[in-house]
């Protein structure tokens, strides 16, 4: 039978200086997911190996780990289908990222639950429960917006990969919003503006950079990317004011007065005068590069036919009024292909 | 069969990136591409108006793949996030009737319809696919062998995998093979597929994005690239005309040039750095003007 190489991070702080890897040579056996390759590894070759599982079927959330550098679920995940993913005969198996280890594939989770207790991931309700004794109740669409944001199993791969926390661990991180997003949108909840106050603290919520990591990386389809926009839209909705909504601002303001965005005068008009006064340097670079045009600092030109784009923005402000946006369903296929070079025509 | 485009510029290409647009307009001249500019596409809305009103994003892109199905023609982007904004209308609109509708109710205030016929493509992968490896290879007169050139793909051309799907998130290759073509050497680091902090510039410059800047251009320099190539304006914003900031934030100096695809493109079949716009780059590009000479 095909063999492949399982090199796993090991590192356990009570007597290792620093982490290190052991690689197991194991058979490509039909149908074997990365973490029965982890039990193949503990039972026959060396049981020190320690990490984390529980039901074993991608429910729990237990198992994440880093395959080739990138989280997921190693019960989830087929040892030949990430073999040929990779293209190589050797699977690295690392803890999440963005977290302290504890030993080998074993994290700290606590850093994950502090941050969870912050947006106090609980329902809290709005009203008094129904006089009928049944439960609090939500009409389909209302229902809709939150079904895949309570589909979170808590994982950690989002968080792993995130490169907003990458940067800086103060960031509440993807799981931790998308949960937020759950109960902010949620039509029963009574805490949603106590809740948007404590995501937009140091405008946290605007610190994801929209890598998309969280998207791409997530087990079970919990949009944690687009709960995050979500979130970020609703804000907006209930007046919230925070630099992403002034910078959404100009944007609405450039398209509907010229159509492209006026970079050079992006400064003066996100952050004021003194905004301006402190990117002076950046400006002055980029003029003496020749990379902007002198005519930008006084407005700049409009696109042809611009007159059609002021009347379909005021159009969309009334139509908008009367329609519900469904949320995307599908964010497990991968988009379909119908470019005409693919096509030979 | 001639290939023929619907030219989306986005407005970094005709702001602060003229030598991105520039060097575009001449390597798809010489690979035989032809670009019909959309003159009256606007903003793709970046990501910003998305996070305000997604409805109004709607309209406005709709209207924008409007125009390219007027011409009958796939959209050519060259930028990251106008590929992804772009696509993802086109997603929502396709795969919800309903809201079609009522976007077209909007269009037709201006007489437009969006019909759905065109597809939005990127020019790294028309390169690739509609001009093809092997015609890149048979046109190059200045092979880059002494480069180590870093590839940057950018987020928004590789994830999330149900908007962009030309190749998988995790092991892409398209830029590597590009760089073998051309004779250069591409070579692996840390950042390959990470994020240049762009999108959180407004909100946490200091907090997350210039560290994010330093760590990408730091990690092309630790396996000694002589320069990062990226698809995207607004990745090579950040990490060339901000990487001064990034290094004083981190007090360290990096100094890693970074060019525009076409760039290194042009620079391999015989176009000069000049035409190119070399010179506008703020990271010297000087030693790779004089290697190249
Ligand atoms: S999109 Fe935002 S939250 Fe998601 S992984 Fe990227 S930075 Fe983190
Ligand atoms: S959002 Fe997805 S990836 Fe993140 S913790 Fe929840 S289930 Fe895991
Ligand atoms: S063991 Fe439960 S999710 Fe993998």
């Amino acid at each position: 039978m095909e063999k492949f190489k399982l090199k796993v991070f090991r590192y356990d702080p009570t007597k290792d200086d620093k982490p290190y890897y052991q690689t197991y040579e194991l058979p490509v056996e039909k149908g074997m997911t990365v973490l029965a390759a982890l039990f193949k590894a503990k039972e026959e070759q060396d049981s020190s190996i320690s990490f984390r599982y529980n039901c074993r079927a991608a429910i729990c959330g237990s198992c994440a780990v880093r395959i080739n550098g990138h989280a997921t679920l190693a019960c989830k995940v087929q040892v030949k289908h990430m073999l040929e993913k990779y293209n190589t005969d050797t699977l690295v198996i690392e803890p999440t990222g963005n977290i302290k280890p504890l030993k080998d594939l074993v994290y700290d989770m606590d850093w994950v639950i502090d941050k969870l207790k912050k947006i106090q991931p609980w329902f809290i309700p709005k009203e008094e429960p129904p006089a009928d004794g049944k439960e609090y109740r939500q009409d389909p669409y209302d229902h809709h917006k939150i079904d895949f944001a309570s589909d979170c199993i808590l994982c950690n791969s989002c968080m792993s990969d995130c490169n907003a926390l990458k940067a800086n661990k103060d960031f509440l991180g993807p799981m931790v919003i998308s949960k937020a997003y759950r109960f902010i949108a949620d039509s029963r909840d009574g805490a949603k503006r106590e809740r948007l106050e404590t995501v937009l603290k140091d405008f946290n919520l605007e610190w994801c950079v929209r890598c998309m990591e969280c998207t791409t990386r997530c087990p079970k389809e919990v949009q944690p990317y687009e709960n995050i926009i979500r979130t970020r839209i609703i804000a907006a909705e209930e007046g919230f004011k925070s630099p992403g909504e002034i910078h959404a601002e100009i944007f609405e303001q450039d398209i509907y007065n010229r159509g492209l965005l006026n970079e050079m005068l992006l400064p003066m008009r996100q952050e004021g005068l003194l905004g301006a006064a402190k990117r002076a340097p950046f400006g002055i670079r980029m003029f003496f590069k020749g990379k902007v045009n002198i005519a930008d600092f006084f407005g700049g030109h409009k696109v042809k036919r611009h007159d059609e784009v002021k009347k379909i923005m005021d159009k969309a402000k009334e139509v908008k009024k009367n329609i519900k946006i469904k949320l995307i369903s599908d964010v497990h296929t991968p988009y379909e292909d119908k470019r005409k070079s693919k096509q030979g025509g | 069969m001639a290939l023929k485009y619907a030219f989306y510029t986005g407005c970094s290409a005709k702001g602060v990136a003229p030598e991105l647009y520039d060097s575009t307009k001449l390597v798809a001249e010489k690979l035989g591409m032809e670009l019909i500019e959309l003159e009256a596409a606007t903003c793709c809305g970046a990501g910003a108006v998305q996070e305000k009103d997604e409805f109004l994003s709607l309209t406005i892109n709709a209207r924008n793949l409007a125009l390219a199905e007027e011409l009958g023609l796939d959209m050519l982007t060259i930028c990251n996030t106008c590929t992804l904004m772009l696509r993802e209308a086109k997603f929502k609109l396709d795969n919800d009737p309903e809201l079609k509708a009522a976007v077209n109710e909007v269009l037709k205030e201006a007489g437009l319809e969006y019909k759905g016929t065109i597809e939005v493509t990127h020019f790294l992968w028309e390169v690739i696919d509609a001009v093809g490896l092997d015609k890149i290879k048979s046109m190059v007169v200045r092979p880059l062998r002494e480069f180590n050139i870093a590839p940057f793909y950018g987020c928004h051309i590789i994830r999330p995998p149900y908007l962009t799907g030309y190749e998988d998130p995790d092991n892409p290759s398209s830029i590597e093979r590009l760089i073998e073509a051309i004779g250069g050497n591409p070579v692996d680091h840390d950042a390959r597929l990470a994020c240049c902090g762009f999108h959180s510039f407004w909100s946490a410059e200091d907090k997350v994005t210039l560290k994010l800047t330093a760590m990408d251009t730091q990690a092309a320099k630790k396996q000694q690239a002589d320069f990062m190539v990226t698809p995207c304006p607004l990745c090579h914003t950040q990490l060339d005309a901000m990487q001064p900031e990034a290094e004083e934030k981190i007090g360290v100096n990096i100094g890693m040039p970074v060019l525009h695809l076409p760039q290194m493109i042009g620079l391999a079949i015989g176009l000069k750095p000049k035409e190119l716009g070399l010179h506008k780059h703020v990271i010297s590009t000087k030693a790779i003007i004089e290697k190249v000479a």
